[in-house]
């Protein structure tokens, strides 16, 4: 897929040369389309598959294939096709809640921290960050779950804590590049309130690196928050959910792999297409050639 | 020089400041049990004597601080608790998982750094070329895969439709060492990710030293393209990678237990996991303070590091 991405990006920059200024509308249309196509099929299913899931059908033989069912059936004998469409609504919602308070988090902290002019409260934000910076993620994740047997909300909120010390460093650097423009200071010098600094210049300013962040946070999410489940930590044991799938259904492997081979695909199909829309994300549209 | 061992010195604070973190979190989780937390932890069986057995064991009678004091002076020993549900001591239960556990670390280790600076070399050679956009592709398409999906897809093809390697490490016990194709698709989940994170960095390196006027001068003088790229661009472009093979530790860590708990590796992870599941906390406890210092202190040596390879660019804390 990736490749594709490449091949067009060459492509246009022949086009780019010629015509600058039509092709580059297109570039940045075109540059996103292999990352939304591989992303598009698990997230679709994942939001919209509840609708079409229908009702549960009475229990067939544990892990078979055929026989009415498009994909078998699972360790327990539910239908494999029923339990993939429901499957993603857990991995994807608990992962964009996680992200949302991360950011609800870090982006006043980073903000703070980029345009205050007191060096000891900066100090006093970062530094506890950075120290937290050094603890292994899943261990904190599974630390909270020896502790307290935690439910989604719960897994949402160890999943956002975990995230926050890196997601408010990168915002306090982008937010401090842009605070230390010589705009800044001339909106500084005319008095301008700091609402209308932070929000107006700075944020308006690092809109687009940080959306390229909340795209790696939201890919780191959907990792911690998959490998948990698969752990078996935040769901229950038979939930439909990819990850537990993929760790309930692959003690029949050898039998009927489309059990777990399935929901595999779409979790790395999700993580892949969140992977290739970030790095579309991050090549700058108008990057000047390098002069080599 | 006195700026480089200032730096160092705050380097070295920020260590022993993220050692306290990491034991302190690791304490909090006691006192983060709802209600008592003898009774929190006696779990399904919550008869009096077992609940006694839990307090007991914990020392949940005396107040926190005292508890925090005990319990890192026992870590200052190497003492690092008593399993709730055997009734061992923890050290025990990690000396039994070490061995396994090192024997996919170490083979995944040995070859996560010449496989990364490889890949990221040969991708550098040509920015842009057909060997370059393949290699970035498969780097950038797995990296951010969860082991556990990227292992259930290599058992389904390597291990059940081609068959040349056993699907799991079920079967071979203690005696891992001596069955190494059991050790290949548990290695190879484990290397993706870090793999392609270090070979992106060493990539992106690469390009920036080869396009630098030093490397320009290098060429001029008439030195050959493989000493200019191996003895003055390649040594540049890894300091952001020692930086990153710390980061990568922490990643490993979470894979081995994803790792072992898919191949069934009776190792570390799976005694971390087994204690999880019993809610066994003073084990759990007593390895993520083992694996948290681990991470700490391999972070500490890769800054170090670092700024011995690049001694300009500021050390990340």
């Amino acid at each position: 897929m990736a490749v594709a991405v490449a091949r067009s990006r060459r492509g246009l920059k022949r086009i780019v040369v010629g015509r600058p200024g039509g092709a580059a509308r297109g570039r940045g249309a075109r540059r996103f389309a292999p990352g939304l196509l591989v992303v598009g099929v698990p997230l679709l299913i994942a939001l919209a598959g509840p609708l079409f899931a229908g009702d549960a059908g009475p229990r067939g033989t544990s892990l078979t294939t055929g026989a009415g069912h498009p994909l078998g059936t699972d360790f327990t004998g539910r239908d494999v096709f029923r339990e993939v469409l429901l499957g993603g609504r857990s991995v994807v919602t608990v992962a964009l809640a996680a992200t949302a308070l991360t950011y609800a988090v870090a982006l006043p902290v980073g903000f703070v921290c980029a345009l205050t002019r007191r060096a000891w409260l900066e100090e006093v934000l970062m530094r506890p960050l950075d120290v937290l910076l050094a603890v292994p993620s899943l261990l904190v994740v599974l630390l909270v779950a020896t502790a307290v047997q935690p439910g989604p909300a719960r897994l949402a909120t160890v999943v956002a804590l975990v995230g926050i010390p890196d997601a408010a460093r990168i915002v306090r650097a982008a937010g401090a590049e842009a605070a230390s423009r010589p705009a800044v200071e001339a909106l500084r010098m005319q008095g301008e309130g700091w609402v209308r600094l932070a929000l107006g210049y700075v944020g308006r300013a690092v809109a687009r690196p940080l959306a390229a962040d909340i795209g790696v946070r939201l890919t780191g999410a959907v990792y911690l928050v998959a490998t948990a489940a698969f752990l078996g930590v935040g769901v229950a044991p038979d939930a439909a959910d990819w990850a537990v799938m993929v760790d309930r259904n692959r003690t029949g492997l050898s039998v009927q792999p489309w059990a777990t081979v399935v929901p595999a695909l779409l979790i790395v199909a999700l993580t892949m297409g969140g992977n290739l829309l970030v790095d579309a994300a991050l090549a700058r549209p108008h990057r000047p050639e390098k002069n080599r | 020089m006195s700026a480089t061992g200032h730096r160092v010195a705050r380097r070295l604070l920020l260590g022993g400041a993220q050692t306290a973190a990491v034991v302190l979190l690791v304490f909090a989780a006691t006192e983060a049990l709802p209600g008592d937390a003898a009774v929190a932890l006696a779990g399904d069986q919550p008869d009096p004597a077992r609940i006694e057995a839990v307090r007991a064991a914990m020392h949940l009678d005396r107040p926190p601080l005292e508890r925090l004091l005990v319990w890192t002076a026992g870590l200052l020993h190497g003492d690092l608790g008593v399993s709730l549900t055997s009734g061992r001591p923890v050290a025990a239960a990690l000396a039994d998982g070490f061995g396994p556990t090192l024997l996919l670390a170490v083979p995944t280790v040995l070859l996560l750094v010449p496989a990364g600076i490889g890949l990221g070399v040969l991708a550098a050679r040509r920015e842009g070329g057909a060997v370059d956009r393949v290699v970035s592709a498969v780097l950038l398409s797995l990296y951010a895969v969860p082991e556990f999906a990227l292992g259930a897809l290599l058992v389904t093809v390597f291990a059940l439709r081609l068959g040349w390697f056993p699907p799991t490490a079920v079967g071979y016990g203690t005696e891992l060492a001596s069955h190494p194709a059991a050790l290949v698709l548990p290695v190879l989940a484990l290397l993706a990710r870090p793999v392609c994170s270090l070979a992106r960095l060493v990539r992106a390196g690469m390009l920036d030293s080869l396009a630098s006027p030093y490397v320009a001068q290098a060429r001029r003088c008439g030195l050959s393209r493989t000493r200019v790229r191996y003895a003055h661009a390649l040594p540049n472009a890894l300091a952001p990678a020692a930086q990153q093979l710390a980061r990568t530790v922490d990643w490993l860590l979470c894979g081995v237990v994803v790792v072992e708990a898919l191949f069934v590796v009776p190792g570390l992870g799976t005694v971390l996991m087994n204690a999880v599941a019993e809610r066994d906390l003073p084990t759990v406890q007593g390895l993520a303070v083992v694996f948290g210092l681990v991470t700490v202190l391999l972070n500490l040596g890769a800054d170090l590091v670092t700024h011995r390879l690049a001694p300009r660019t500021e050390v990340a804390a």
